[in-house]
């Protein structure tokens, strides 16, 4: 089937106007009638004994219908919020330790922010003046926040029954080959790597409203989720202990995921018990504050990597050993991220005979983590970027040419990598070159002596980045022919305002041959979509827009029987382009809108024919990763009084194979390069010692605005599409998260290099930088 | 937020008498500060009183020496007030720079100043100018104003009505804004008139304050020269997860040179 009209071109997204004009839909814009208001009552201690709760108060307090505790959640026999993660045995065969996450805290609580009580009201002012009347008992424990801490001996347990706080351990890769390769280096280095931990933010957070139909016994959830399906089985199946055909669950428009809105939380089968026993629709939609303390957070790693070199400085090994925070329970694949999410991609780009990863996933009183934009190939594209930055400045190699000798030639693609990633397309040395010549290196010397003489530092660093995606590997998409001659398509997987009803729409419209503006889109509903795969690593394109595909080869099977019957011609005459069937030589032809229209209904066909003939459903499932890779470049300017960092220049050259609208890529790359930028310079998730969150709103947690983030020159390749995917598509959404932060972390330790930045970890602040400078 | 009660008088005597009479009541200027205190249930007034329409609170003129500003004149009309631009354009830079285009639309002087925030930063061009808070009552100093975190020498019930800002003959403010707030991590605001210096610093401690040292020093020679090697003692300075008393001490330097500076710059164009 080939590729027409639209695809390839940067159309503008067809839900904008929507968007910028208020029109928007989210779980906040719904309201249903005689609804009901949540609020909960959260933990202010990190860790803490619950003696007693008093709900009298809250009970007896105007509009009060439910207040309920965790004594009456157990009542009930509801079960815990399932952790799915497949990593889960640890290398010595022991299962992963997965602590019970009920919905409230049962006797103990363990992070400031868990929640204690739930209060329903008529209104949102009395259900929180309700939960301020609430009065418990808490007996202080004592706290640990810091993962490596936590391992300690005689560190605070948070689970009685796990010792050491330790979840899980993991291992990828040849310890041993790993070991011999060291043994035979010329070179060894090592360093201690942090990744920082860090909050989502999405712009619109979390928020749901439950409702209860007593007549068919069904529950509905509207709620802010990237991840309908599986959310759904996990709230219906394993925590309220119904038929999952008994929950309808309903994603309106989604202001930003990033990961946050992909796991399960405890508020929505609160409010869903409350709707059920209520007989009444219950809403509940976070404040920022909330969000802070309760959305589940990324990064967080702490790490020992280890490079092992020739004396011409040929990779020869890589060691990492890492630490990973879990917050305080599993979040829904929590323990995914710092072990397989992390190890898959070490190595990166380059030719590494043997590399070896290992990881311990512990818990801590903090907030539950879970996978942020990108998953653990960020903080591996991080470890390793570092570690060949610091040995390029160690053994006094260029760091250009160090990265370009170890790269892995197009010619000896496909490959399976030391990590078990099936390379089959890209060009890595070529990808890197084109960066390069973007970056105008004849020119750096002037740039850099303009910057000497107005007093700053000036730095650049390029280095590449090879990804994987990931997420479901199932889609489904639907075509429905309407009434009214437009065709619907649902896919499985959700937008979060990524733009998958513009791109997905120009798939359909290319393939068919039919006008985007006779498609209508939907997503978001367990009820029209019979399964999805939610939306995470990087996977709209490759496997919605891969499902999109199978349901257009469909209709144009079906739609070539249809035809012939209407023409009278034997099928296997029929040739299709451009959205026409027709027998070539002769004036026979009818279009696929011709089809539509038939199977509409006006003048309906009866018999084999008949209504609902052209209706499609497919379904696409991944076999293989697709492997996102590229080139990013970048040059900062450092004010030695100060430390303030200005990203002068940034480059991007990024392989997603096929692009299907470069705009809406644009839009990924810019985004997930500003997450990078932020990650790297600003954004931090700080916890006292005493499990306080001291980033809890947006005056301390420091986010990039555009003033922060530069101008982007952005240059697709698209030379090697993958042959895993029927589109060719590599994925995009996460690629600029992965490549970003090193890169701009590098710039500033080349504009530092006569300083001893040993210390330095991210967010570079400018307290950091001056500090570094200052040697203080 | 609780339910209270809502007035909004069209006259500063109206507004006062509603305040005196309510048991618990509160001012509203731009609601920039309050209404998040009020959303986080941190104040619960039974009465609000809304300035935002009565007209005698409005306004910016240009006396001989010195330029009037009305309490709920905003900051984005500070910003661009060719009077204020003319006479001190500092403190238009000061006002367009402060949090984001949202809270400029609605923020206002006089709020600013109630509040008296120890990283804002109208308190530092008040204090650096010398300018003079007209209240209902009475006209207070700059330099009796600001009395401590979060308090100033006004009474109970006591509204600000305009400022006063003496019109200098050079004025300039720099500010390395907090990356999460923007509100001033260290504010200077330097200002000379006829010889004297005065320079003020927010953002470091508690209060607003005037750097003595510094004022002395640039009276005797106003350039940056004046300041190197000037050790800023830190120990009173604040410090929390944004930095350090030390940097802080750092900033404080930095950003008195870079007002310099900006005044230099301002006069060559
Ligand atoms: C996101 C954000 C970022 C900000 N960034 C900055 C920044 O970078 N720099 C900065 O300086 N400020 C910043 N602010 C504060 C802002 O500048 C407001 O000016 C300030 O919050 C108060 O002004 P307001 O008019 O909103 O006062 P309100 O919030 O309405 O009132 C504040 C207090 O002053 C009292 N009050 C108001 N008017 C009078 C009056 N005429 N007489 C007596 N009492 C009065 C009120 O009763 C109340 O107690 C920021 C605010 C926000 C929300």
């Amino acid at each position: 089937m080939k590729a027409l009209g639209s695809i390839g071109k940067s159309i503008k997204r067809s839900e904008d106007k929507r968007f910028l004009t208020g029109q928007g839909k989210y779980v906040d814009d719904i309201n249903l009638p005689n609804q009901v208001y949540a609020a909960f009552l959260r933990s202010p201690y990190a860790h803490a004994i619950i003696n007693r709760i008093d709900t009298s108060g809250a009970l007896g307090s105007p509009g009060v219908s439910l207040v309920v505790t965790g004594t009456d959640w157990l009542k009930e026999n509801y079960g815990p919020l399932p952790c799915t993660s497949r990593i889960n045995t640890f290398v010595g065969g022991e299962k992963m330790k997965v602590p019970p996450r009920h919905c409230l805290a049962i006797d103990r609580v363990r992070f400031v922010g868990e929640i204690v009580a739930m209060v329903v009201a008529e209104t949102k002012p009395s259900a929180l003046h309700a939960v301020e009347l609430i009065e418990v008992d808490y007996e202080e424990l004592e706290v640990v926040t810091d993962p490596e801490e936590a391992l300690k001996p005689g560190a605070p347990q948070i689970w009685d029954d796990i010792p050491n706080n330790l979840c899980l351990d993991f291992e990828l890769g040849d310890r041993i080959k790993t070991a011999a390769a060291f043994d035979s280096a010329h070179y060894i280095i090592s360093r201690k790597i942090k990744n920082n931990r860090v909050a989502g933010v999405p712009i619109e957070p979390r928020g749901a409203i439950a409702n209860y139909d007593d007549d068919t016994k069904r529950l509905t959830l509207f709620n802010s989720s990237q991840n309908i399906h599986e959310n759904r089985d996990a709230y219906a199946i394993d925590v309220l202990k119904i038929e999952k055909e008994k929950l309808h669950h309903v994603a309106p428009d989604i202001g930003g995921g990033f990961g946050v809105k992909n796991g399960t939380y405890p508020e929505p089968p609160l409010i869903l018990h409350a709707a059920k026993k209520l007989c009444r629709p219950v809403k509940w939609v976070a404040d920022r504050s909330e969000s802070f303390l309760s959305d589940t957070q990324g990064r967080g790693q702490v790490s020992t990597v280890s490079l092992a070199l020739t004396k011409e400085g040929k990779f020869l090994g890589l060691r990492v050993e890492t630490v990973g925070n879990l917050g305080a329970y599993c979040g829904t694949i929590g323990p995914f991220t710092p072990t397989a999410g992390t190890a898959r991609t070490q190595g990166g780009p380059y030719g590494f005979a043997s590399i070896y990863y290992y990881a311990k996933v512990v818990f801590t009183n903090t907030a539950i983590m879970a996978p942020y934009r990108g998953a653990g190939r960020p903080e591996a594209a991080f470890q390793l970027e570092r570690i060949i930055e610091e040995t390029a400045r160690e053994l006094d190699f260029d760091p250009i040419e160090l990265r370009k000798k170890n790269l892995i030639q197009a010619k000896t693609l496909p490959l399976r990598t030391a990590m078990g990633l099936d390379i089959d397309s890209g060009n890595f040395v070529e990808v890197f070159d084109q960066a390069l010549s973007l970056t105008d290196r004849t020119g750096f010397s002037a740039r850099a002596s303009a910057a000497t003489r107005r007093g700053k530092l000036y730095g650049f660093a390029i280095a590449p980045y090879l990804e994987c995606t990931g997420g479901g590997s199932k889609e489904f998409a639907g075509i429905t022919v309407r009434d009214d001659n437009k065709i619907e398509l649902s896919v499985g997987s959700h937008s979060t305002g990524t733009g998958h009803e513009t791109s997905f729409a120009q798939l359909l419209s290319g393939y068919l041959g039919i006008g985007v503006d006779s498609i209508v889109f939907f997503q978001g509903d367990t009820d029209r979509t019979p399964f999805g795969g939610g939306h995470g690593g990087s996977r709209g394109m490759e496997v919605g827009g891969s499902a999109v595909y199978e349901a257009a080869s469909t209709f144009i099977k079906k739609g070539r029987l249809l035809a012939a019957y209407i023409l009278g011609v034997e099928n296997s005459r029929l040739q299709f382009s451009n959205g026409v069937f027709f027998v070539s030589g002769t004036d026979k032809s009818v279009t696929s809108e011709d089809l539509i229209a038939q199977s509409a209904g006006s003048e309906v066909i009866n018999g084999e024919f008949g209504y609902g003939y052209l209706n499609v459903s497919a379904t696409f499932e991944r076999e293989i990763m697709s492997i996102p890779n590229g080139c990013h470049a970048c040059e900062v300017e450092v004010d030695p009084e100060t430390g303030g960092i200005n990203i002068v220049n940034y480059w991007a050259v990024d392989d997603f194979g096929t692009i299907v609208n470069g705009m809406l890529t644009d839009g990924q790359v810019m985004g997930a390069v500003a997450q990078g930028i932020g990650q790297a310079l600003m954004e931090e998730s700080v916890y006292a010692d005493s499990g306080q969150l001291m980033t809890g709103s947006l005056i301390d947690y420091a986010l990039p605005r555009a003033f922060d983030v530069p101008n982007i020159r952005i240059q697709y390749y698209e030379e090697a599409p993958t042959k895993k995917n029927p589109l060719g598509v590599k994925g995009a959404g996460e690629a600029g998260c992965v490549a970003a932060p090193h890169v701009v972390f590098n710039a500033i330790a080349d504009a530092l290099r006569n300083f001893n930045i040993e210390s330095l970890d991210m967010p570079l602040t400018s307290e950091k930088i001056w500090r570094t400078i200052h040697r203080r | 937020m609780i339910n209270f009660s809502f007035q909004k008088p069209t006259s500063i005597t109206d507004a006062v008498t509603a305040l005196s009479k309510s048991e618990d009541g509160l001012f509203l200027a731009g609601g920039q500060t309050l209404i998040p205190v009020l959303k986080q249930r941190l104040a619960m007034p039974c009465d609000i009183i809304d300035l935002g329409d009565i007209n005698d609170l409005k306004g910016i003129v240009a006396k001989k020496h010195s330029v009037l500003i009305g309490a709920t004149t905003t900051h984005s009309e500070v910003e661009a007030s060719p009077v204020v631009r003319e006479h001190i354009p500092a403190l238009a830079e000061l006002a367009g720079h402060i949090g984001d285009p949202h809270v400029r639309n609605l923020g206002t002087l006089g709020g600013s100043l109630a509040n008296n925030d120890p990283s804002a930063d109208y308190p530092a061009a008040v204090l650096g100018l010398g300018a003079t808070i007209h209240t209902n009552q009475r006209s207070i100093s700059s330099d009796e104003f600001f009395v401590g975190l979060f308090q100033t020498a006004l009474d109970p019930g006591e509204m600000i009505v305009r400022v006063e800002f003496p019109i200098p003959e050079k004025s300039g403010y720099a500010k390395f804004p907090n990356p999460a707030s923007r509100y001033a991590i260290v504010g200077v605001f330097v200002s000379s008139f006829s010889g004297s210096v005065r320079v003020s610093v927010t953002g470091a401690e508690s209060c607003v304050f005037r750097q003595v040292s510094f004022e002395e020093a640039l009276a005797e020679h106003f350039a940056i020269d004046a300041l190197t090697d000037f050790a800023v003692p830190s120990d009173r300075f604040n410090s929390d997860l944004h930095a350090s008393a030390e940097y802080r001490a750092q900033l404080v330097r930095v950003m008195a040179c870079r007002a310099i500076i900006m005044i230099d710059e301002e006069k060559k164009q």
